[in-house]
């Protein structure tokens, strides 16, 4: 038990650290020993977000908090399986499994009056829980290969037979299944263009099913041109295959995020938002986009000149290629069947 | 009889549920997630799957790739295995090493190292090449590359198998077999081969049921043109959340995997005769003479180089990776998938020694297989026993329970699981996790000791009973000593499967308890960092070191050598 001095305290301090929260009930505030359980990626990620927000808030509040570390996959039909009675508290999503879970009532949509830092995000991280980074996704190729200014360029004869093609569904495959049928006539309610030209695409060199699996085709010289996210392909560029460009296509990139998205029933409401809240912090921002050049979801930081190039910022987010995530969630399981077939058979 | 109950009674708590569980969502008519579920069985997700070709040819290959997989373990395996049997015991231990390294390497690593050797310019394009069948994009993300690796991760279970077969085998028929003049060919085919065939059934039925279930090594190495089921589970479970198809799947991939085991187990019941209740017709068919002549000649001829290239071949598969572990151990990259060397580092191994993550989660997965493989071969030598030497009803369905867990696919456990969770979450996480662990490594301890127990020679029990030894006694003094190889190997397997699971424990794990396969998977969900290989090298010294003391101070030549 917590004795009545120690809550006032504890309460008043939680209170004082966020003036948001005052006026919500006892169970959104913020007590010593209280737990909190996090389900997010492994690596630099983990690595970045245990120095600027685990560490701080155990430090300033007395709280533990766990991580569960894996990819979305798990985590998602975890959650859907505990809908309302989560075992996480916060759970790290991609941006079309955030949207798809907040209408499905596993998580909770974004409350931006709560986060002080939410109030710069950018409009198109306000979507499906509070955007943590933006991880575009765009051609990459072999620049003593060709040239790439538009997406149209993957038709060019030079790299017939030397496409590895991002595997669908995930997030590479389905910004580049979503492009190619905006492209040519097609969109997510009309995707049959984007089948239909991706098939004379065939024969692959390989179809990629993770970035690691890329770079080590790039490496082998499999293939010399593919989809995939800017920011590691840029990392892995600059530190070991100086060939690899990563396009800027006049059509833009597709937007992808990492969401944060608190799950419905948590008990620990105001840790989860001040968790958030420091992912949000100018200090963890930075260093996203220092390290693995993740793009920041917020706006008004102070960029440094030699990484600005190497980010999305400012007005080229609002460039950035958005589409109808709920419908094209909704299509998922008939587009697999369908790319199984038609693209990768 | 009562030697059936521990083993029945653990699958009936941990495993009985999830598995009726799978059973249940592969009959539901909706796959919706959140739809509640229905007690009128449909058989709608059946008629799905094997009313559509893309699924009937992914289940033909996949099956195919098994079956393949099988026989390349088992050709590999035999030349492997009879060396490690006949190597005086001094040097045991280590070529054991061979064995257990590609085990206790992450599965991941392992494909990559694959991936290294079937590229455009890896070596074994290199070596096809100049005969014409080298390929320009290499020989990756097709059939052959998911077998070849899948051959790569099984192997040592076929070995490990064949071991213990050969080791029990009475030496003197192979010596009188040579004093009547028969060649060493001839011995191979007439002696061993028929000796080991009890441990060719355990080897044949896990490496098919592994092979044809697995799907890491597929997704990495068939780079998604390869589909085999295990793919479609996960895709189906996960991505698409559509657990009634996933389930569906999961059911057939069950039936075969069963109907392969009962296949194997009446094939060789037949052809041992001996091991068989008295009045068993032996088993018999002639070549004609002539051809049999020849064959004998041929054989003769080109046996002893066939089996050391094969040898060769085994050994290589099972080392190559290795290297590539310990070369990116130390090499400064961003991601751990394959690249040259670019400097050398030591950042990796400072990074798998960050007290806070890698070690406490190391000593999880140690406590987790050890514990799981003390209680699963608690459970399998009576199990084992009541399978040879009793007779009660129902015999064969119990046999078939036993290795239910081996034949689902371990992402379907992982559905049943899930929806289990409310309640799991409420057991302690550790022992929640040995529960499953259990479950998962029970089948084989069950079908390697079923071995063991079948080759134990009654005569010596029926000699110290006949001198007066209570049954307690002979156990003690007589039967366990014999089982000791036995016990070993089915402990060590047990232990590095429990060690390397990450299908259904990745559902399982809390925010307090992590394993350490669960964490390098996480990492490799984000980007792969050589934090694994330093890791994976950190392992496999401490393994050879631990064999090397073992055998120091236990003296396993004593037990081990008859």
């Amino acid at each position: 038990m917590i004795s009545r001095r120690r809550l006032l305290a504890a309460s008043a301090g939680a209170t004082l650290a966020s003036p948001a929260i005052f006026g919500l009930n006892a169970v959104a505030q913020i007590r010593r020993g209280d737990e909190l359980v996090v389900g997010i990626w492994g690596g630099a990620q983990e690595r970045i977000t245990r120095q600027h927000i685990v560490r701080p808030l155990e430090e300033k509040y007395g709280v533990k908090i766990n991580y569960v570390l894996g990819g979305t996959p798990e985590r998602r039909a975890r959650a859907y399986q505990e809908r309302g009675r989560p075992s996480f508290d916060l759970i790290y999503l991609n941006i079309f499994e955030s949207r798809q879970a907040v209408r499905d009532g596993v998580t909770q949509a974004p409350a931006i009056d709560r986060v002080p830092n939410a109030k710069n995000l950018y409009e198109s991280a306000k979507l499906g829980g509070y955007g943590v980074a933006f991880n575009p996704v765009t051609v990459v190729y072999d620049k003593r290969k060709g040239e790439v200014t538009s997406w149209k360029d993957l038709w060019k004869p030079e790299w017939k037979g030397r496409i590895a093609w991002p595997s669908y569904p995930g997030a590479q495959g389905t910004a580049a299944l979503l492009m190619v049928a905006k492209l040519f006539g097609g969109s997510e309610r009309a995707i049959d263009p984007g089948f239909a030209k991706i098939r004379e695409l065939k024969p692959f060199a390989a179809i990629q099913g993770s970035q690691d699996q890329l770079y080590t085709m790039f490496d082998q010289g499999v293939a010399d041109i593919s989809i995939e996210f800017g920011s590691f392909t840029r990392s892995y560029a600059e530190s070991r295959n100086p060939n690899i460009a990563i396009a800027n296509p006049v059509e833009g990139q597709v937007i992808a995020t990492n969401v944060a998205c608190p799950t419905v029933g948590t008990k620990n409401q105001a840790l989860v938002e001040a968790f958030i809240d420091l992912h949000l912090s100018e200090a963890c921002q930075m260093q996203y986009a220092r390290d693995i050049y993740y793009s920041p979801t917020v706006s008004g930081l102070n960029i440094p000149a030699d990484l600005a190039p190497k980010l999305v910022l400012g007005a080229d987010v609002n460039k950035l290629v958005d589409f109808d995530w709920d419908h094209v969630i909704a299509q998922q399981a008939a587009w697999t069947s369908r790319f199984n077939r038609e693209i990768a058979g | 009889m009562a030697l059936a109950v521990p083993a029945t009674l653990w699958l009936l708590v941990a495993f009985a549920a999830p598995m009726a569980i799978v059973l249940l969502l592969a009959v539901q008519e909706s796959p919706d997630p959140f739809a509640p579920i229905s007690l009128m069985p449909s058989l709608a997700q059946f008629a799905a799957i094997l009313g559509d070709s893309y699924y009937i040819e992914t289940i033909a290959s996949t099956i195919l790739l098994g079956l393949g997989v099988t026989l390349a373990a088992a050709t590999l395996g035999y030349p492997l295995a009879l060396w490690l049997a006949r190597l005086p015991a001094q040097w045991r231990p280590y070529a054991f090493a061979i064995v257990l390294i590609p085990l206790l390497t992450n599965v991941v690593v392992r494909s990559l190292g694959i991936v290294l050797l079937l590229a455009p310019d890896g070596l074994v394009n290199g070596l096809l090449s100049p005969l014409g069948l080298g390929r320009p994009q290499g020989w990756l993300f097709t059939h052959f590359a998911v077998g070849l690796a899948l051959t790569q991760v099984f192997l040592p279970f076929m070995v490990l198998a064949l071991y213990d077969s050969l080791v029990q085998a009475d030496k003197r028929l192979d010596e009188a077999a040579a004093s009547l003049g028969a060649s060493r060919i001839r011995r191979f085919f007439a002696v061993t081969l028929p000796l080991s065939l009890p441990g060719l059934r355990a080897g044949l039925t896990i490496v098919f049921l592994l092979a044809s279930t697995a799907y890491v090594s597929a997704t990495i190495l068939g780079g998604k043109k390869v589909w085999v089921a295990g793919m479609i589970v996960w895709q189906e479970a996960l991505t698409n959340l559509n657990a009634p198809t996933a389930a569906a799947m999961a059911v057939i991939m069950l039936v075969w995997g069963i109907a392969f085991a009962v296949l194997a187990e009446r094939v060789v019941r037949v052809l041992t005769p001996w091991l068989q209740k008295a009045g068993a017709k032996p088993f018999a068919f002639e070549l004609p003479p002539e051809l049999a002549r020849r064959l004998v000649a041929l054989g003769d001829a080109a046996g002893g180089i066939v089996a050391r290239v094969l040898l060769g071949l085994a050994i290589f598969l099972l080392i190559f990776p290795l290297t590539l572990v310990v070369v990116q151990s130390f090499n400064d990259v961003p991601q751990a998938s394959v690249a040259g060397f670019r400097a050398f580092t030591f950042k990796w191994y400072a990074a798998a020694f960050d007290a806070s993550t890698y070690l406490r989660d190391a000593r999880n997965s140690l406590e987790l297989a050890l514990i799981s493989m003390l209680i699963a071969l608690t459970l399998a030598l009576p199990a084992a026993f009541a399978l040879v030497r009793a007779e009660f009803p129902g015999k064969g369905a119990v046999a078939a329970f036993w290795m239910l867990p081996l034949a689902l696919p371990h992402v379907a456990i992982a559905v049943g699981m899930l929806r289990l969770l409310q309640w799991f979450i409420a057991i302690p996480p550790f022992w929640g996790l040995v529960m499953v662990h259990v479950v998962v490594i029970l089948p084989f301890c069950i079908s390697m000791l079923r071995t063991s127990v079948l080759q134990l020679d009654r005569s010596l029990e029926e000699a110290a009973s006949s001198l007066g030894a209570t049954r307690g006694l002979v156990f003690v003094t007589t039967i366990l000593p014999n089982l000791a190889p036995g016990l070993a190997v089915a402990g060590i397997l047990a232990f590095l499967i429990s060690f390397g699971e990450v299908t259904v424990t990745s559902f399982l794990t809390t925010a307090r308890m992590q394993t350490l396969p669960v964490r390098i998977y996480a990492e490799a969900s984000f980007s792969l960092e050589p934090t694994v290989h330093a890791i994976s090298a950190l392992t496999i010294v401490g393994t050879v070191a631990l064999l090397a003391i073992v055998n120091r101070f236990v003296k396993l030549d004593r037990v081990w050598a008859r």
